[in-house]
């Protein structure tokens, strides 16, 4: 057994002072009798222990812990012997506060101003400004050191000098070139500094840091230039321009087409003739519903293809709930709509389901697109006209709480950060086409976007609680509770019951559980090892599984009955967000007094997230570095007037009413962007979700501009600025080839012609389902996800818990209803989908990839699904004549006739045959089936 | 459309159109086809051993001699006690690298391993240091380090997947372990098998036609005819060019693939050199170890086979020796094969665990996770066998000489395949992505 000097831990932790003669003596002393492993360094386990022993610090875990990482000025997680010396220079009897380090300013005297100009500013001047100064050609690590300003804001590492803070001086640090990382000044410039003069400026900070340099520093950290990145077209308002005079008065059906024709006669192009009538119609079917044209549809239009024919064809499919469920699912691209967290857990979302229904619904409603922004961001903060409206307007914030999450991240205040960013990420992308997350660690690399705005939207964010459900299991400490819809609200519920027997099986294990966890819980707490950090069962890590089994097991029982009501029905569920109180929250519990508790006070969200309240900003983005708080606000680039944020509310009504405010010009920019993306397979501005500096510029300013305005002016109806765009002359070009306009713009940038596209993967499969005739148009309610309810896909093989849950039956998921009602778990979409393009949902995906891949014809041949719709085709055409089945087959699959070579390639394939049964029509079926006709629109 | 054109076009290189347009065309079309490296190469292709789990390196390949004389002393998490190992180490080979005797298989080919003692990683969870070890990334979804090796060398055999991975867990972020992310689909791994079902009956999605091959033939005939017709009637089309191309590729791919898994036409030596056999404890990893054999021979470009069961938090005394007993004689029997076929002087075998274990007990017979230091080997492709890169504390608690990061073996990795890996970059949201971010370099010493 060790001795330990108490004596020495209680002088060395409470008076400790730099001129006390015996101290180094004694922390040297203190090193050596806690360093128990003896590599000269003191872990974060040796210095707890030795937290342990002092009454200042025990019991009080965060205090060791700040200590611990204050003294670590390398960040490699122990103190090597310099940094643990260190502490005399922080203790100083001025007790360590997290949020306000302690900082002496004192009027600098004439002497110190004369050390500085001695000893300091020589040195600055040769070695440092080179790279670090306003006038530097790059400025290094956005660090300059010629102000006084400057050289104590620091960089992207952090504060460059803390006056009287020898450790959390980077200076210090990389002049000591104890961080591999950081260490100056480099090797070209003459390398490391005697140490003369390393101690000059020890001796300095020490003083205080004086500095009688004056002027604020506006050193732009990163690589753009304030005022000039300012001026980047996408912060520009929307300007309204008239639609330019063309030459070929004609031509221009709406306004639309004058600026396409303006744009294309300044190059001298003429754009190619209009499309055929069935080549329109099928093109016009599957943009706006997803599905190609019936048979009927078919030969209505070729009897009457005029203009009007076509408005009313258009205004019909506006109107079908297919166009819903087309359009619908555009968005749940763009809110990378998923019905699992994915990453490490991967739990499914049961309730995710609820949110696509209602985009799906607000697209055939044509709610207005800024009301639905709205709603996203801050549906229940919103006035509701009645249960089923304040229904959907909680499930429209799912928007926020979709996204796919960490759940096994240890760090609980790590993972509320993470939770916001992503929120961020989502947000910013999807409605501003800005990636304003790049600014999470540093400012903006390219776009105008300070670190501060991102700061000041995260404490939107972490001033509002997600709500995403999730079962506890093995891996996931961090389950959420759900949203309970309006009772009266009428929305659709999963016909899912707990039944008698199985509510009383539950709540029998449960009980049973919780006596046992009682048991266990004072048990193992009356041996003393329950500690601040939670149960210390490292020596049995036996026991460590047996608790996190309880806490499983009890969270499973708990989520289990209170998914049900009390005639067994499932309840009303959503996901979403509300705002936190704006009392602060006295946080997880730290006195824990059950098994549940104890793991609250490990994984649940730290007290300082938990309220409404600003965030701090983070050095680098790293949770253990918060700086000064930011006032929550928005993007400062965009000029839009900002509204006050209530300290009461988290802010998300006045975000969402910002995003939307007509003179934001960023929103009904890039949403009238995504429109023409949808329905000309590029935007004007090509990458959609990128409007920055870094994205393409428009190719036709003026166009978009005249977009944006229309959707702004028009009420933000969507289904409105589809129409015009549908009714332009534009839309309706052929997509006939031509050599010279392809020399000309080979990217038809221009659009002097439309070009011809891949369907998407959802189209492909309903399509199938169409031509075989099974397809069920009615909306499902729910999803399969839905039907299996929670869990990890994957699961955990403890045998105590559930089984592993398979992600076969997803990948290989199939049903008759359209394609948008497939499962969508992260990492296990099903193959129909993905081997089509699928849009990857862990981020905003605007733009599908289109890629032509073997693995794609390996699914068309030898698929079951594939198998079973070409057989379901075949049986359609079996009881035809002989000669009419390939004809009648053709007019299904293309919507048109054969022509000679092909009606000659399917005799060729029929003559092969002695008997035309049913597997060698379901062969000829798969072969239009797998045709590059069958999935591509011209 | 972010196609690899559109890339092409905006990547800013200062080609002239028609030049653009040869290479757009060239891209487009094949883009599986070999590219010429970086520098010359000493590997052509990898197979990697993935250990999840994450094996005891103080048991297995790092040799301590000071842990076993402390054993029972205190360790450095409060209340534990050092474990030295139960294995005993020996010199092995005319190198006498020290191997335990839980491998006396690999223990025969001591000469051609490089062991890498100091790995080391941020986390000691599963889930985010398996993602890093693959992607380079816990936090993003990115490509996995076969799918650049890929992007970066192409295939010599266009008529199977390019990027095999052999039996992956489904859980620890699944299927982004062998994605593409950003990266154009055709870079993705083809996955054949899940860690929890045996490899012997798994087969490749949607690989088994449904009919039989001249029906199928006549069937792919018909939709080639439709599939010209319509390319002649858009007289320019790449989409239905490359449709043709796929539809081709497929239906070879489909009658290598099997022949390629077919492990009935190997003899019985190699079969029983391989531990393969009902009944036998080796039987599932020598079909996997054999399966990587003979895809690199078919000329797949990186295979990856995992073993999923090295997380031995108790009874490591029992399950651990079961686990190494599961691996050892395949894989030994793999790298004779390779040799004595010529294949191992050109392909990498790299053996690794997203992490390593503590050098304390975690209770009476276990091991808990650590980050700090571990254990990677590799053999062959241009690597110096016989010796140890770096090295662990005296206790192998973390990594002190050498240090290896996760992004300094990816870099070694590309590196040994000709690749720079600063300079394979692909651009995506407006920035060039490398699979070692910033960071990355390569530990020159252990290449031969």
């Amino acid at each position: 057994m060790k001795t330990i000097p108490w004596v020495l831990v209680s002088v060395l932790l409470t008076s400790v002072s730099a001129q006390d003669a015996g101290l180094k003596q004694k922390l040297e002393q203190g090193f050596t009798t806690f360093d128990l492993d003896h590599d000269s360094a003191l872990s974060a386990a040796e210095f707890n222990t030795l937290g342990e022993y002092s009454p200042k610090l025990k019991g009080r875990p965060q205090v060791v812990d700040y200590l611990f990482h204050t003294l670590d000025a390398n960040r490699d997680g122990k103190l090597s012997h310099e940094e643990y010396m260190n502490i005399a220079a922080i203790s100083g009897g001025a007790k360590p506060s997290p949020e306000k380090p302690a900082l002496i300013e004192t009027p600098s005297t004439a002497e110190q101003i004369a050390f500085f100009e001695k000893k300091i500013r020589p040195v600055l001047a040769d070695k440092c400004y080179k790279c670090h100064a306003e006038n530097s050609e790059k400025i290094k690590g956005g660090f300059v050191l010629d102000t006084r300003d400057g050289m104590r804001r620091g960089g992207d590492s952090g504060p460059g000098v803390v006056p009287g803070d020898l450790v959390k001086s980077l200076v210090i640090e990389s002049l000591h070139y104890t961080n591999k990382d950081m260490q100056m000044p480099p090797e070209k410039s003459g390398g490391k500094l005697p140490d003369s003069v390393i101690a000059d400026f020890e001796q300095w900070v020490r003083m205080g840091a004086p500095d009688p340099r004056e002027g604020k520093t506006s050193v732009v950290k990163a690589e753009w230039d304030t005022e000039k990145a300012k001026n980047h077209w996408a912060y520009q308002p929307v300007k309204k321009t008239a639609a330019p005079s063309v030459k070929d008065s004609a031509w221009p059906r709406n306004e639309i087409d004058r600026f396409i024709l303006a744009g294309l006669e300044a190059k001298v192009i003429k754009p190619v003739g209009d499309a055929q009538p069935e080549a329109l119609l099928r093109r016009v079917c599957f943009d706006l519903t997803g599905l190609q044209p019936t048979p009927e549809q078919v030969d209505y239009f070729l009897a009457n293809h005029d203009s009007q024919a076509f408005e009313k064809i258009v205004d019909a499919l506006l109107k079908s709930p297919r166009f819903g469920e087309r359009w619908g699912r555009h968005w749940l691209d763009v809110a990378r709509y998923a019905e699992s967290t994915g990453k490490d857990v991967n739990c499914l979302l049961p309730h995710a389901w609820r949110y696509r229904d209602y985009v799906i619904e607000s697209f055939n409603k044509d709610k207005p697109f800024n009301e639905f922004i709205r709603e996203q961001i801050a549906g229940d903060l919103m006035q509701a006209k009645d249960s089923r409206d304040r229904g959907l307007k909680q499930i429209a914030t799912g928007f926020l709480a979709i996204g796919s999450r960490s759940l096994n991240e240890r760090s609980p205040k790590q993972y509320a950060l993470d939770t916001a960013d992503e929120q961020i990420d989502a947000m910013s992308q999807a409605v501003l086409g800005l990636t304003v997350a790049c600014a999470r660690c540093h400012d903006h690399k390219f776009d105008p976007i300070p670190q501060n705005d991102y700061y000041a939207l995260a404490g939107i964010f972490l001033s509002t609680e997600t709500l995403y459900g999730t079962a506890p299991n093995f891996q996931n400490l961090k389950a959420s509770p759900l949203i309970e819809l309006p009772t009266d609200c009428g929305l659709p519920r999963m016909p899912l019951m707990l039944t008698q027997e199985r509510r009383a099986e539950v709540e029998k294990d449960l009980t049973k559980t919780e006596r046992y966890g009682t048991m266990q819980f004072y048990a193992t707490a009356a041996k003393g090892v329950l500690t601040g950090k939670g149960f210390n069962v490292n020596n049995d890590p036996q026991k460590l599984v047996m608790f996190v089994g309880i806490n499983a097991k009890i969270g499973e029982c708990k989520t289990e009955l209170a998914s049900y009501d009390s005639e067994g029905r499932q309840k009303l569920l959503a996901m979403g967000v509300r705002d936190y109180p704006s009392t602060p929250s006295s946080g997880p519990p730290t006195k824990p007094k059950s098994v549940e508790e104890t793991f609250r006070m490990i994984a649940g969200r730290p007290a300082q997230f938990s309220s409404i309240n600003d965030s701090p900003l983070f050095a680098r983005g790293d949770v253990e570095k918060p700086g000064a708080k930011v006032p929550r606000g928005f993007v400062s680039v965009i000029a839009s007037k900002a509204p006050a944020i209530p300290s009461r509310e988290s802010g998300r009504r006045e975000l969402a009413d910002w995003l939307v405010s007509d003179t934001n010009p960023l929103t009904a920019r890039v949403f009238a962007n995504r429109v023409w993306h949808w329905l000309f397979g590029q935007g004007i501005v090509s990458t959609v979700d990128n409007f920055g500096t870094m994205g393409q510029p428009p190719s036709n300013p003026a166009l978009l501009d005249h977009l944006a305005l229309r959707l702004q002016n028009g009420g933000w109806s969507m289904k409105s600025i589809i129409k015009e765009i549908v009714m332009s002359h534009a839309y309706q070009l052929a997509a006939t080839h031509d050599a010279k306009n392809f020399e000309a713009d080979p990217e038809n940038t221009l659009v002097w012609r439309m070009t011809p596209r891949r369907l998407d993967a959802e189209c492909i499969r309903d399509a199938m389902l169409a031509v075989s005739g099974a397809l069920n148009l009615e909306a499902p309610v729910g999803s399969a996800v839905a039907q299996i309810g929670d869990g990890a896909i994957g699961g955990y093989p403890i045998k105590s818990l559930r089984g592993p849950l398979s992600d076969e039956p997803f990948l290989a998921a199939s049903s008759d209803f359209r394609s948008v009602y497939l499962p969508v778990p992260r990492n296990a979409v099903p193959d129909a989908l993905t081997v089509f393009d699928f849009a990857e949902p862990s981020a905003v995906k605007g733009s599908r990839e289109v890629t032509t891949v073997p693995s794609q014809a390996l699914y068309l041949l030898n698929n079951d699904f594939v198998a079973k719709q070409a057989k379901r085709f075949a049986d359609k055409l079996l009881p035809l004549p002989e000669n009419q089945r390939a004809a009648a087959a053709f007019k299904l699959a293309f919507a048109r006739e054969p022509t000679a070579n092909e009606a000659k390639a399917a005799q060729r394939f029929f003559a092969d045959y002695p008997r035309l049964d049913s597997d060698v029509l379901t062969s000829f079926c798969r072969a239009l089936i797998g045709s590059a006709e069958f999935r591509s629109i011209d | 459309m972010n196609t690899r054109r559109d890339f092409l076009q905006t990547s800013g290189v200062g080609f002239g159109w028609l030049a653009f347009q040869a290479l757009a065309q060239a891209e487009a079309d094949a883009p599986l086809a070999v590219k010429q490296p970086h520098f010359s190469a000493t590997a052509k292709r990898v197979i990697f051993l993935c250990m999840r789990g994450a094996p005891s390196h103080v048991d297995t390949f790092d040799y301590k001699p000071k842990l076993t004389a402390a054993d029972g002393k205190d360790g450095r998490a409060p209340g534990t006690k050092l474990h030295g190992s139960q294995w005993k180490f020996a010199p092995q080979g005319r190198s006498g690298l020290p191997m335990s005797e839980l491998f006396p298989h690999l223990s025969k080919r001591a000469d051609d391993l490089c062991l890498i003692n100091s790995m080391h990683t941020e986390l000691p969870a599963h889930a985010q240091s398996f993602l890093k070890l693959h992607t380079g990334n816990a936090q993003f979804v990115r490509p996995s380090l076969g799918a650049w090796a890929l992007y970066g060398l192409g295939t010599v055999n266009e008529n199977l997947p390019g990027f095999v991975t052999i039996a992956p867990p489904s859980l620890f972020g699944g299927s982004q372990n062998y994605g593409s992310a950003f990266l154009p689909a055709i870079y993705q791994g083809t996955r054949i098998g899940v860690d929890a079902r045996p490899i012997a009956k798994a087969q490749v999605r949607n690989i088994a036609p449904p009919v039989g091959s001249m029906a199928q033939r006549k069937e792919i005939e018909l939709v080639q005819a439709l599939n010209r017709e319509k390319l002649q009637r858009d007289q320019v089309n790449p989409e239905v060019e490359g449709a043709i191309e796929s539809f081709e590729l497929a239906f070879k791919m489909q009658s290598e693939m099997p022949k390629v898994m077919d492990l009935s036409k190997e003899t019985k030596q190699t079969l029983a050199a391989y531990g393969i056999g009902e009944g036998n404890a080796t039987d599932d990893f020598g079909r996997k170890c054999l399966l990587a054999r003979r895809m690199v021979e078919a000329g797949v470009r990186f295979v990856e086979v995992t073993h999923s069961d090295w997380d031995h938090h108790f009874k490591i005394s029992k399950d651990l020796p079961a686990t190494c007993e599961a691996v050892d004689q395949p894989i030994a029997a793999l790298l004779a094969d390779l040799q004595s076929r010529g294949l191992l002087t050109d392909t990498l075998v790299v053996w690794s665990g997203e992490f390593g274990r503590t050098p304390h007990g975690q209770g009476a017979d276990g091991r808990d996770h650590n980050s700090k230091g571990f254990t990677a080997w590799m053999a062959g492709g241009g690597v110096k066998g016989g010796m140890r890169y770096g090295s662990t504390d005296d206790l192998g608690y973390e990594a002190v000489e050498d240090k290896m990061h996760i992004h300094d073996l990816h870099a070694t990795i590309l590196h040994l395949l000709g690749l720079d890996h600063e300079r394979l970059t692909y651009r995506y949201a407006g920035r060039d992505f490398r699979l070692t971010d910033v960071k990355g370099s390569v530990a020159k010493k252990i290449i031969s």
